[in-house]
């Protein structure tokens, strides 16, 4: 060890490029420490707690570990598996967390491209002045902190005094009073109309996003391209879907994955507006997590909650880096 | 001839996108619009059923009771805010730009493997450190502090990813002419490769403003106190406290939203550039 690792120190702060390598090594060592403490030693430290029944309000040994803190090894993970009707509470929760993340998920990202590509193609076509005013109402809401959205949106799907329930009362001429956020009676094909609303609010934040890289991505598909389209015999819609779209391909596909990566940990917003409920039926993963660490201080069942959430975004960022593989080339 | 060629095409669009952007654009600030308006109604407008639209009696007493709320020291939340994020933003851009700088342009034992390491760690979702970061912080006596949100984000995994990129384009020859002439390292870093990086610094600083000053979901789980809070978690307490008096929190949350919204809008131009950057390279 000491015999391999010397001569490296030595080199480091003699010869020829001394001062280059003593700039280096006074940067990079803070960085490896710091990235040692704040980022190596939590996950070894988040992901040893899911091996513990641990909570913060316990005496334990070592970190807390052991003790009252009993190791219950894979217990935490095994309990995951218990389907039956009788399995404990945080198991039924963390159950209809994924159900209910994977839900969102499933209808946030298809929604999300089928109206911000349209929505780009469409800013991109209008006349120069008025592009800019597009862009900017609706990319406001990207720049509005998330529970502003929140709040804003709890008045527009308020029960009595929403704009929502106002403008479908005035089109009925009857008094209109749609607990959009609050009945767990309201399903629409399997899917409660509480997560509707929270995805309502989620996607009017989110668009803005995803519609700026599309249209940053049309402004970079070449003039000439188009024009040899349609010297070709070209017409618009040939030209959207066999020119224009196959060269966006590659942006569509990476920023359909990173709208995925986000949309799976949704919080702000259900927290909010719902704080999970009616009756779970907006309890995303990352509020489960946060409810059982933070509310109920069962950390340890949380940190393996985290971890199962962890695998299943690692699954579709390891997708991401594949489209990303040209990009990342050292 | 080739504008010829496209022209009858894209007037034709042009109308038919007018058709659909100017209701959609409306409709997407029908959200704002209604806190707006609802924050000038009185408390009895705001209860009645159904709801109107336009405030028919104009009131600013609101946005008095508000500002003049004992339990809602809006500067003191405001300036907690603006804590956070210009020492987060400064710190950031300074560890982004040296570490992207070094990794750009010096060689060492281990660079590509640090450097996979930290790209990798961007893939790590942050509510993996979250359980772990608060116990770290509560040991150090941090909770309900402003440094619990300031220490742990002196790097940032994508700033570094972000200002490599730019630092490789800085002509190796400008480096070394400083060498020749006597320059120390740190010297040539912030005299001649940090200008070099300018945009990237003024698009990623306001990257990571915007990013901390909207942050939810760790604030809530650091600052428990009510006086040391961030906007965003002391807009939802007002919000929960004031449950049928929403032309409070309307007007609470008009102080706490627009004013910044403005601002942001006034720097879209690098915002935009630093999303677009992100969601193009990762």
């Amino acid at each position: 060890m000491t015999l391999s690792t010397r001569p490296g120190w030595q080199r480091l702060f003699s010869g020829r490029d001394s001062a280059k390598k003593r700039f280096v090594a006074l940067a990079v060592i803070p960085l490896i420490l710091f990235m040692a403490f704040w980022t190596v030693f939590p996950l070894l430290w988040g992901s040893a707690l899911a091996f513990f029944d641990y909570s913060p309000r316990r005496m334990g040994g070592f970190l807390g570990f052991g003790g009252e803190n009993a190791f219950v090894g894979l217990q935490n993970f095994q309990k995951m598996l218990d389907f039956s009707s009788d399995a404990p509470l945080e198991v039924q929760q963390f159950h209809i967390g994924v159900k209910i993340t994977l839900l969102f998920v499933a209808l946030v990202v298809p929604l999300n491209l089928l109206v911000t590509l349209p929505l780009a193609f469409m800013i991109e076509s209008v006349n120069g002045r008025f592009k800019g005013i597009f862009r900017t109402l609706f990319f406001l809401p990207v720049l509005a902190p998330s529970v502003g959205v929140a709040i804003m949106w709890g008045y527009v799907f308020h029960p009595q005094r929403g704009l929502l329930n106002a403008i479908l009362g005035s089109a009925a001429g009857k008094l209109v009073a749609i607990n959009w956020t609050g009945d767990p009676s309201l399903v629409v094909a399997g899917i409660p109309v509480a997560l509707f609303a929270v995805i309502v609010a989620y996607l009017w934040q989110d668009l803005g996003y995803n519609m700026i890289i599309f249209i940053a991505a049309l402004q970079g598909i070449p003039q000439s391209i188009k024009d040899a389209a349609r010297i070709d015999g070209a017409n618009s819609w040939q030209l959207l879907t066999r020119i224009i779209i196959p060269l966006l391909m590659p942006t569509i596909l990476l920023t359909a994955v990173l709208t995925m990566i986000s949309a799976f940990q949704v919080f702000d917003i259900v927290q909010v507006m719902t704080d999970g409920g009616p009756k779970g039926q907006t309890q995303v993963l990352l509020l489960n997590i946060y409810n059982y660490a933070f509310r109920y201080q069962k950390m340890g069942w949380a940190a393996a909650v985290s971890i199962v959430m962890f695998l299943m975004i690692l699954s579709i960022s390891l997708v991401q880096t594949r489209l990303l593989r040209t990009e990342w080339e050292y | 001839m080739m504008t010829m060629l496209s022209r009858p095409h894209r007037r034709f669009r042009l109308n038919f996108a007018y058709f659909i952007l100017i209701p959609a654009s409306l409709i997407a600030l029908l959200p704002f619009l209604w806190m707006i308006l609802g924050s000038f109604k009185t408390g009895r407008e705001i209860r009645q059923i159904p709801p109107t639209f336009f405030p028919q009696q104009f009131t600013l007493d609101n946005y008095q009771r508000v500002l003049t709320d004992k339990d809602l020291p809006l500067g003191i939340f405001y300036r907690n805010s603006a804590i956070v994020a210009l020492a987060n933003v400064a710190q950031v851009l300074f560890t982004s730009s040296l570490f992207g700088y070094i990794f750009a342009k010096f060689e060492f034992r281990g660079k590509k493997v640090l450097f996979w390491f930290i790209m990798s760690l961007m893939m790590i979702p942050h509510q993996m450190t979250m359980i772990p970061g608060y116990l770290i912080l509560a040991k150090l006596g941090l909770i309900n502090n402003l440094l619990g949100l300031i220490l742990p984000a002196a790097v940032d995994a994508f700033g570094i990813f972000l200002f490599r990129q730019f630092a490789l384009a800085i002509p190796n020859e400008l480096l070394d002419a400083a060498r020749v002439d006597g320059a120390d390292e740190f010297y040539i870093f912030r005299r001649i490769a940090l200008p070099q990086m300018g945009p990237a610094l003024a698009t990623f600083g306001m990257l990571t403003f915007m990013f901390n000053w909207n942050a939810y979901l760790w604030p809530l789980i650091v600052l428990t106190e009510k006086n040391v809070r961030t906007l965003p978690i002391i807009l939802t307490w007002f919000s929960n406290r004031m449950v049928g008096n929403d032309h409070l929190t309307m007007a609470a949350s008009v102080l706490v939203i627009l004013p910044v919204l403005f601002v942001f809008l006034l720097v879209q131009r690098w915002i935009v550039e630093g999303i677009t950057l992100s969601g193009l390279k990762g």
